[in-house]
């Protein structure tokens, strides 16, 4: 119990700090929305002006983290500049596409990886093993933007699967199975994509965990006592070769809303990803730090799955953490 | 089995989630004209009806208010939306009757009287009349809206005004005369009074007509009007069947049944979307793109254009900024060159313009000796000359002016300094960032160290226009309007644009007057010849001095389906949407499989 | 069986060693194992394709390779084969230092004037690919593995110690990382570049690489040794070791941090080429290393547009380059864990 009350005030110093280092951070770039109206020649300095105090723009750092606190506190996560509405409904209704995408990415990276990873190690050498080495240093080596850029041109060549967006523009006429199809053809080239780079990580280190407890000396006790292979994996192994793993499943769940932004973008994807991106660029401040906000809180939450995911696979750690804390 | 089974039902239910809000009814047939309608016929237009046309947008709108729009994605939908009173015909580049039927101007050149069109109607049905007129300036001049349209609104400091004379007419006073003043009128959308007096009245107007409003709450005279908006995916506008264009058969445009914009995100996905055929139209192509499609493109049909030089201008510009007080000694100490004609002259002779337009855009780009281009016919000089590149040329000014080289290359100074700069430009445009390395390399030829940075836009516009802690830029403008007068703010002394010595309290320099005095005096100039002669002038003076040093000018690309009728892509913004009314997808059965 | 497979890894490991070794002499040396200076831009050769080395020509084999010179003609180049260059051996071209100590102008291989012998085709300005690669990979290596250190050093500090003394430390800690890593650091680069002066020398812009990556990046690698760390010092042995009164240092020296060398390999092998690759990122933000210096993170950005990635494939040359180390270094990695382990 003491552990949740400790994880709760870690949690809220956590969501204060990173929104006020956001504000100091957004203060140090240089530029502001409306400065792309300063290339017009047709727009006045006095209209900019205008504008930005309209927007409260010309008010100190602390007199805005102020009004964006009580926002905050009302759940509307301040007002965004360019799309005049509240921040949070606008990141509500792109959180759920994200997340439709980054689930099924993460269900698919790790079902595939930590089996590779497991028989990779299992025959160490092997052709399979091999084949890992190789590829995943291609997917490590290659920027990822390189390899989308190169997916997307042949699913668009060969007419595979769609090229973007989450559903075709004729969606609305299809029947409910026809809807399921194209949602799912739509969300094969994204999913790829985070599948194979995130899968290139996750498998070198499932694979290097578990070699290094098959080489310890109670596996190889065990390996003597002539417990089976298979049971040996899965039940000794396993459980202790985990750890980094967990560590990584963490990142991924805290990964789930902000991991996604690059893919998105280019794949078109309607989530928070180019919805983000284009107010980072366009300093739409606070829908940045709204994003930002969200995925400090998807961040706690994967952190404190991981955690108490690591006590359970190691009840020593429990222990441990009751007597030093 | 069972984990498929779950997955699927989970995304099952998240894509249940993620469309919720779907609208599927059929799309409204035109209204017949009817008797008391004063409609606009276009002689020369006919197609047939049906078929929509998706549009591959670079970004999100952010608003269909046509009052706060600043975005340019945002105003190619809401120019879809709604129509003007006087509008610049994109294929001649000319002023046509649009809401308004005809207009008178004083001889003065200070009254318009304008004429409306009768028993029109906005896309909900409610009639049009001089009283939108009146509401939408109102809105337009309100100072606590800061609308970006109110500065045209403004000449001299001083707002025209607007009084209604009749249901059907209303008369515009201008505080001086002011050529081409019709042009103004174009990009103002007429707001429907019924629809947002109320929130006007609340003080509420900035938040009216965002992406979220319901369709019913938004009307305009747009050939097209809202169906349905998808958060981070697109907007659907369908057929206004009240528009009031008839094509040559008395046929009531538009043709397409709908508009769709797709929110695509970044060019290359433009380009593959198009390709895909998820896509059927595409502006703004680069030079890249425009040879993929044309040479690889798997596209089944396909119809591309390349309009000749645009009217973009891109330049290097060097800071001559008044920096007393900014605390950066390092770049005053270099504005004694940039500040030096002789050298502005050596650099602009050793620019290889031809490598500019091979490399950075193929062969589809013209030099560009002066601010207006070829692709500016009406107002081009032809006499500014175009001197060939030459590094000895480049030379001699450096020497004549006081420079001279180490024996290791290195050009110095009077002083002894080396003459090392930086070259800034935006990362986003590779266009610039190539132009950038290309002068790099061409003045490193003169033994000027030169670095090129890239920044990141916002960046970069911040050091351009406020800090003024950059030595040089590679920037780009223009592609407005091809009248001299949007350009006011960038040749006067005091103009906002006028990026090589911003906020001259007074002109810096001899040329900087008269320009100023040129400037002043076209713009009230109501002749064309004259205006022209004054303009003339203006452009021989900017090549003489060389406060810019203009590069060059990429050609305007576009392409669109090849079953796309009325496809007529213009110079002008917004360059293939403009005759959205006219366009229409061709029937048969030649080019089947394209969608 | 056990000292067999220990031969076979030392064998392995040596074979490894001489590879990235004469990686990394080929790099150092690319001024003389370039034909070209990097930054020599070839306006008539555009996109120009890699050069066919032949052997045969019309009439006859020559036991000396020879090259055509590419003529442009309307969507492309055709090789000219009116003129054939032979590709001679310690040729004198365009001047470089030698290790930085003295004017060289002597390259391995070259063809005379006006030939041109393009192993890897050309970029957008005609720069031959081939010199860049060689060159681009000086500074890029260097920084890609400097950054992992410093990445992997603060760490596995910070992952120690919050894993080791957990408590209220832990928790601090910890929460410092969730902090590091929810930042917008998009602001945070634009903040530095607006910080720093317009143009920094490829030294400090080295340096600049590398902090910057560093900063961002220690948190990821701090929690996976953290979580190794919590399991291990509660092992047995540990709680022995500390038992007969072994001091803390003793104790993460001696029996922590080894557990942790196999995370750190792991993400080491894996974060050379990420950082490297990282570049693009830094360089939108004018953090990159400028034009024309080149670099692999600065080659690659070209490639972010899809029609130059489509129609110019041999420009992925620096993303080979990078899986080729990627990969050396990553069986490295491998063959000294498991060495470590069968110790």
């Amino acid at each position: 119990m003491s552990y949740l009350v400790r994880r709760l005030v870690r949690g809220i110093l956590l969501l204060a700090g990173v929104s006020v280092l956001c504000f100091l951070f957004t203060e140090m770039a240089p530029g502001s929305f409306f400065d792309e109206m300063r290339v017009n020649p047709q727009i006045s300095p006095e209209t900019i002006a205008g504008l930005r105090a309209q927007h409260g723009l010309d008010q100190p750092l602390v007199v805005r983290y102020g009004r964006w606190v009580k926002s905050a506190l009302h759940a509307d996560l301040g007002y965004s500049i360019a799309y005049n509405t509240p921040v949070a409904p606008l990141l509500w209704s792109r959180a759920k596409n994200t997340l439709l995408l980054t689930l099924t990415a993460m269900v698919l990276t790790w079902g595939i990886s930590l089996p590779l990873g497991l028989w990779a190690a299992a025959k160490r050498g092997g052709v399979l093993d091999r084949a890992i080495t190789v590829i995943s240093s291609l997917l490590i080596a290659v920027p990822e933007i390189v390899i989308a850029l190169a997916l997307l041109a042949t699913a668009a060549r060969w007419r595979l699967t769609p090229v973007g967006g989450m559903v075709s523009s004729n969606f609305e006429e299809l029947s409910g199975w026809e809807q399921f199809r194209d949602v799912v053809a739509h969300l094969t080239l994204p999913v790829v994509i985070l599948v194979l780079c995130e899968s290139a990580v996750i498998v070198r280190h499932v694979r290097a965990s578990v070699l290094e407890v098959l080489g310890a000396s109670y596996v190889q006790t065990a390996r003597g006592l002539g417990i089976s292979r298979g049971r040996l994996l899965f039940r000794h192994v396993l459980p202790v070769a985990a750890n980094p793993a967990i560590s990584l499943f963490g990142f991924s769940l805290a990964g789930l809303i902000s991991g996604s932004m690059l893919v998105e973008v280019i794949c078109g994807w309607p989530g928070l990803g180019p919805l983000v991106l284009d107010a980072t660029f366009s300093r739409d401040l606070y829908v940045v730090i709204g994003g930002i906000m969200f995925s400090a809180l998807f961040m706690l939450g994967g952190n404190m799955v991981a955690d108490i995911m690591l006590m359970v696979s190691d009840p020593r750690i429990r222990t441990g953490a009751a007597d030093a804390g | 089995m069972n984990v498929i089974a779950r997955l699927s039902l989970l995304v099952c239910l998240l894509a249940g989630v993620c469309v919720a809000g779907a609208s599927s009814a059929e799309n409204p047939a035109p209204e017949n004209p009817g008797k008391n309608e004063e409609l606009q016929r276009v002689a020369d237009t006919s197609g047939r009806y049906g078929g929509h046309l998706t549009v591959g947008q670079r970004a999100e709108p952010k608003t269909l208010n046509p009052v706060i729009a600043t975005d340019a994605v945002s105003r190619e939908v809401i120019g879809r939306l709604n129509a003007d009173l006087i509008e610049i015909n994109r294929a001649t580049q000319q002023t046509e009757p649009a809401l308004a039927k005809s207009w008178k101007t004083s001889a003065d050149g200070r009254i318009f009287t304008l004429q409306l069109r009768r028993g029109i109607r906005f896309s909900d049905g409610h009639a049009f009349d001089a009283d939108d007129v009146i509401f939408s300036f109102a809105v337009y001049m309100d100072e606590n809206i800061d609308s970006p349209q109110r500065d045209l609104l403004i000449i001299d400091g001083k707002p025209m005004t607007v009084a209604k004379i009749g249901p059907y007419t209303v008369r515009f006073t201008l505080p001086r005369p002011y050529a081409a003043a019709e042009r103004i009128f174009d990009g103002l959308a007429m707001l429907p009074r019924h629809l947002l007096e109320k929130p006007y009245r609340e003080g509420k107007f900035a938040q009216a007509w965002s992406l979220n409003a319901q369709p019913s709450e938004i009307a305009g005279l747009g050939p097209f009007r809202l169906k349905q908006y998808v958060p981070g995916q697109r907007i659907v506008a369908e057929r206004n069947p009240y528009y009031w264009k008839v094509d040559r058969d008395n046929h009531r445009l538009p043709y397409l049944d709908e508009m769709v914009f797709l929110f695509v995100g970044t060019e290359n996905a433009q380009v593959l979307r198009f390709e895909a055929g998820e896509t059927d139209i595409i502006s703004r192509l680069s030079s890249e793109n425009f040879n993929l499609l044309a040479h690889e493109g798997t596209r089944v049909s396909s119809q591309l254009a390349d309009l000749g030089p645009s009217l973009e201008y891109n330049f290097v510009v060097f800071n001559q900024n008044d920096l007393t007080g900014k605390k950066l000694d390092a770049i005053a100490r270099k504005q004694v060159w940039f500040r030096d004609l002789k050298f502005r002259q050596a650099v602009n002779a050793a620019i290889d313009r031809d490598g500019i337009v091979r490399l950075v855009y193929g062969t589809r780009g013209t030099p560009l000796w002066g601010n207006v281009g070829p692709g500016n016919k009406l107002w081009i000089n032809q006499a500014i000359s175009h001197p060939q590149r030459s590094l000895e040329t480049a030379r001699q000014l450096l020497k004549s002016a006081g420079f001279s080289w180490k024996t290791n290359g290195e050009l110095v100074d009077g002083s002894g300094e080396t003459v090392d700069f930086t070259i800034v430009t935006s990362s986003s445009n590779a266009q610039r960032m190539k132009m950038a390395t290309l002068l790099q390399d061409d003045l490193s030829h003169l033994g000027m160290q030169v670095h090129v940075v890239p920044l990141e836009f916002r960046a970069l516009i911040d050091r351009v226009f406020q800090s003024f802690d950059y030595d040089a830029a590679i920037m780009g403008l223009g592609g407005g309007d091809a009248d001299p007068n949007p350009e006011m703010n960038v040749w006067m002394s005091s103009g906002t644009s006028h990026l090589w010595n911003l906020g001259e309290k007074q002109p810096a320099t001899d040329w900087e007057r008269e320009i100023d005095q040129l400037m002043q005096r076209q713009m009230v100039e109501l002749d064309y010849n004259q205006r022209k002669r004054t303009y003339d002038r203006v452009q021989q003076i900017i090549s003489e001095n060389l406060p810019f040093i203009f590069l060059a000018t990429p050609n305007t690309l576009a392409g669109a389906d090849g079953r796309l009728g009325n496809f007529h892509p213009a110079v002008l913004d917004p360059n293939t949407l403009w005759n959205a009314d006219e366009l229409y997808i061709r029937g048969g059965l030649e080019n089947a499989g394209t969608r | 069986m056990q000292v067999r497979v220990r031969c076979k890894m030392s064998g392995k490991i040596t074979w490894l060693i001489i590879l990235l070794v004469g990686l990394h002499l080929l790099l150092l040396l690319a001024g003389f194992v370039a034909p070209y200076d990097p930054a020599a831009q070839n306006r008539e050769l555009p996109y120009a394709p890699p050069t066919r080395l032949h052997l045969w020509d019309s009439s006859r084999f020559h036991l000396r390779p020879f090259v055509y010179p590419w003529s442009p003609v309307d969507d492309g180049y055709r090789e000219d084969r009116s003129q054939a260059y032979p590709v001679h051996a310690f040729v004198r071209g365009d001047s470089y230092r030698f290790l930085g100590l003295f004017e060289s102008n002597l390259h391995l291989f070259g063809v005379e004037n006006p030939g041109k012998c393009l192993l890897l085709g050309a970029d957008a300005f005609g720069r031959d690919e081939f010199s860049r690669v060689l060159y681009g990979g000086q500074i890029s290596v260097a920084a890609g593995i400097v950054a992992t250190a410093v990445t992997l050093f603060v760490g596995s500090v910070i992952g120690v110690v919050a894993g080791y003394y957990g408590g209220w430390i832990d928790e601090t800690l910890m929460g410092t990382t969730e902090l590091f890593l929810s930042l917008p650091w998009l602001y945070f680069l634009l903040g530095v570049r607006a910080f720093l002066p317009l143009h920094v020398s490829a030294v400090r812009t080295f340096f600049l690489l590398t902090c910057v990556i560093g900063l961002i990046g220690w948190a990821r690698p701090a929690r996976l040794v953290r979580g190794v760390v919590l399991s291990s010092r509660t092992r047995n042995y540990v709680s022995a070791a500390r038992g007969f009164g072994g001091a803390d240092f003793y104790l993460l020296r001696r029996h922590i941090a080894p557990e942790t060398f196999g995370v750190l390999l792991t993400q080491a092998a894996m974060l050379v080429p990420r950082y490297i690759a990282a570049e693009v990122a830094l360089s939108f933000f004018g953090l990159g290393v400028n034009e024309p210096t080149a670099s692999w993170g600065n080659m690659l950005s070209a490639l972010q547009q899809y029609s130059v990635l489509i129609s110019y494939g041999w420009l992925l040359a620096p993303a080979a380059a990078l899986f080729v180390t990627s990969v050396i270094y990553y069986l490295l990695a491998d063959a000294l864990h498991s060495r470590l382990e069968s110790r």
